[in-house]
């Protein structure tokens, strides 16, 4: 058990942390459309030109093979350089954190050779297409049909609930393609080509006036059976490949932002006057639920931490990494519930859901934390059956 | 960087866990409900004699050379099995007799030929200090002791008890004999740093992550055996996900506890920061995890035969000492940001 950092490590994070300085965009995020796009990727090729893409990525795949310590280090760095955005909130995510590492587990040559640089020097956005209206957290249930024809598959159905498909070129995307297996045996991940003939997009808009929010209709598209990921039929085990990486350090950026978010709350709370015409902060609730989610924000970076050694002594992400996307969620809106307490009427101006001492936007946000990638449910569901070995239903 | 126990580490972790297994058995204890002494001299000199005193101090100090690390893991272990006696007083008084340099004093503590309650003010105008200590006292475990260490913050005093009033109250949990005393003397030893401060946090922390660990484990394993409505009652998703819950408030205490120790040890600017985060999130984890656990036990969990209560009473009375969640909500609050 030990706390330190090596060398590398310590010299990495004042590399980082020297390179935010003068490189990290100065301007607002755009909220959406093409310039939302551009900004995104644009970020992404700094990052790629810079040396920041890829960081926990193998060498091999044009990634720079790091721990996933120094990965945290960067998330942690980037957090408190003071970005007027944040990491996660970007169309380059899937790409980043789910496509291509799923490519790197399952893909052939080809696939990566083809996709893999293009993620990393930001030319492409992927989105993911896995939910269904009939399939959220019963995932497996998908009904989007692939029916194979010559060297084509070709999809018919419907995907929802999918991000940035407006701007996407490509998708993960889960299909059917044998309807009389088994639920989890008949189904294949596919890579789908966002510009395919019979691809039909219809914004979303969300609670909190986000609109990159999609549903995706498939009326016999066709796209290459070259582009299976893994084993027709496999698709389902390729999926999980992508859900263990999930757990692993997909939302880690997330979980290191919130500890600067909390201290940006604190200072509110110093610096705001309640009407009672004292600071906030000399409420003794608000003071104490903001000491106690400020424990808790500490507890969460003390279980990533927990999270990357078992990583590292395994070799793969295991269950336990539910247990702090569970906790992390359900925190995320904990804190931005108490940024309303704290900012009184203020929260009555509607804010974009991203940026600078911003709150009432991230608070009609933080209502995804605890559905998107899995609701609370189902990561409780999957502590008590895979960490803890209840029975299932 | 890596927050798992190493295999020297694990070691002492299965150690502890096979001899409390074995001699702090609570259906065997609970004989001795209501004692003053409730951990009889054999039994304490067989926890002496095991180094659990002088586990984290210094071998130049009479010590057998680990730290904190291993302290945190043992206390973590002596809260999982809801362990009676004064192991918080009796460590901290070695390290206090250390830090004065009172060499006898920390040959007694540690051999357990001395006995150490733990002793907090309950009013506000008490006096601890390195000339004297004055007021009215609350006393856990004084049954047996001839030392108190008194505990205020970053002060720790160790007095003598010899001809003090003791006055024995009702305690709300019949494994911790509950005392008050007037105290006028003066400290036989005296220390005043943060260090040791940050130690009792630390140590208060790890054992109530113990309860929150063991009250986990307990909810868990009772229901994949308890049966209703023909199959195991944490196939229910009601009770799956109150299991659940209590895993992820368990590996949170736990996790943030072992940092916190590592960054005391390591001296690190953000110690107090992480050892007062730890200690208010273990307080959180242990109380919800042995309150819930009583419920997941349904009627058998209400009565007095099963241990379910006792974890709700030692949360209580560990989550009280070593300074209480308000105080040290506040004191948190005040902390820097780590950098």
């Amino acid at each position: 058990m030990d706390l330190d950092l090596t060398a590398e490590e310590q010299d990495f994070r004042e590399e980082a942390r020297t390179w935010l300085r003068e490189n990290l965009p100065k301007g607002e995020r755009p909220p959406e459309g093409a310039e939302m796009r551009d900004f995104d990727l644009a970020f992404q090729r700094t990052l790629y030109d810079g040396g920041w893409a890829g960081i926990n990525w193998p060498t091999e795949y044009g990634g720079r093979g790091l721990s996933d310590i120094q990965q945290m280090i960067w998330y942690e760095e980037f957090a408190s350089a003071d970005p007027p955005f944040t990491l996660n909130n970007s169309c380059t995510f899937v790409g980043n954190n789910h496509g291509g590492p799923t490519l790197m587990a399952k893909g052939d040559e080809a696939q990566k050779a083809e996709h893999l640089p293009k993620i990393l020097r930001g030319e492409v956005v992927w989105c993911q297409g896995f939910s269904e209206p009939g399939a959220g957290s019963d995932l497996a249930g998908l009904s989007t049909k692939a029916v194979v024809d010559g060297d084509e598959l070709v999809v018919t159905g419907q995907k929802t609930w999918t991000s940035y498909a407006h701007v996407a070129d490509l998708q993960e995307l889960l299909v059917r393609t044998d309807p009389d297996a088994p639920k989890h045996k008949g189904i294949s991940w596919v890579i789908c080509d966002m510009d395919s003939p019979g691809i039909e997009i219809r914004e979303i808009r969300t609670m909190s006036h986000v609109t990159d929010f999609c549903e995706v209709f498939y009326d016999e598209v066709r796209i290459p059976l070259a582009n299976v990921v893994g084993e027709i039929n496999e698709g389902w085990r390729v999926a999980m490949s992508t859900l263990s990486f999930e757990r692993g350090t997909a939302f880690m950026a997330d979980q290191v932002e919130l500890a600067a978010t909390i201290e940006d709350l604190i200072s509110e709370a110093r610096e705001r006057t309640g009407a009672d015409g004292r600071p906030v902060i000399a409420d003794e609730e608000i003071a104490r639920r903001l000491a106690t989610a400020r424990a808790e924000v500490a507890a969460v970076r003390a279980m990533t931490i927990a999270g990357i050694s078992r990583t590292a002594r395994t070799g793969m992400p295991g269950p336990e990494g539910s247990m702090i996307r569970l906790f992390h969620g359900e925190l995320h809106k904990r804190v931005y519930a108490l940024a309303l307490e704290i900012i009184g009427a203020e929260a009555l101006r509607l804010t974009q859901v991203d940026g600078d001492g911003v709150w009432t936007g991230p608070y009609l946000q933080s209502f995804a934390y605890t559905i998107g990638g899995g609701t609370t449910d189902i990561q409780r569901n999957i502590v008590g059956e895979r960490v803890l070995g209840l029975p299932r239903q | 960087m890596d927050l798992l126990p190493t295999e020297e580490q694990s070691e002492i972790v299965s150690t502890v866990r096979a001899q409390l297994g074995s001699d702090f058995d609570l259906h065997d204890l609970a004989s001795a409900d209501g004692a003053t002494t409730v951990v009889d001299a054999a039994l304490w000199n067989q926890c002496a004699e095991l180094g659990w005193f002088a586990l984290g101090l210094a071998e130049a100090d009479g010590g057998i050379g680990y730290g904190l690390v291993e302290e945190t893991l043992l206390f973590e272990e002596l809260g999982a099995h809801c362990t009676p006696g004064p192991f918080l007083a009796t460590v901290l008084a070695a390290h206090t007799a250390a830090a004065a340099g009172a060499t006898d004093l920390v040959a007694g503590i540690t051999s357990g030929t001395s006995r150490v309650a733990l002793a907090e003010a309950e009013s506000t105008d008490a006096v601890v200090s390195s000339t004297s200590v004055k007021g009215s006292f609350r006393l856990t475990d004084h049954g047996g002791a001839d030392l108190a260490l008194v505990l205020d913050g970053d002060r720790c005093a160790i007095v003598l008890l010899n001809g003090a009033a003791v006055k024995t109250e009702e305690s709300i949990d019949l494994l911790v004999p509950l005392a008050s005393a007037d105290l006028d003397t003066s400290p036989a030893a005296f220390a005043e740093d943060p260090a040791i401060g940050l130690r009792a946090t630390v140590l208060t922390a790890a054992l109530l992550t113990g309860i929150a660990k063991a009250t986990a484990a307990q909810s868990t394993e009772y229901a994949k055996d308890r049966e209703q409505f023909g199959r195991p009652v944490g196939s229910f998703q009601a009770v799956k996900h109150r299991c659940a819950d209590m895993a992820v408030r368990s590996d949170a205490a736990e996790q943030l506890t072992h940092l916190a120790a590592l960054a005391v040890t390591g001296g690190h600017v953000d110690a107090a920061f992480q050892a007062e985060a730890a200690r208010v999130v273990a307080g959180d984890s242990a109380i919800a995890n042995a309150e819930v656990n009583v419920q997941n036990h349904g009627g058998i969990g209400f009565t007095w035969e099963h241990t379910a209560h006792r974890y709700v009473t030692r949360a209580r009375v560990w989550s009280t000492q070593a300074g209480d969640r308000r105080t040290h909500l506040r004191s948190f609050l005040d902390q820097p940001a780590p950098a």
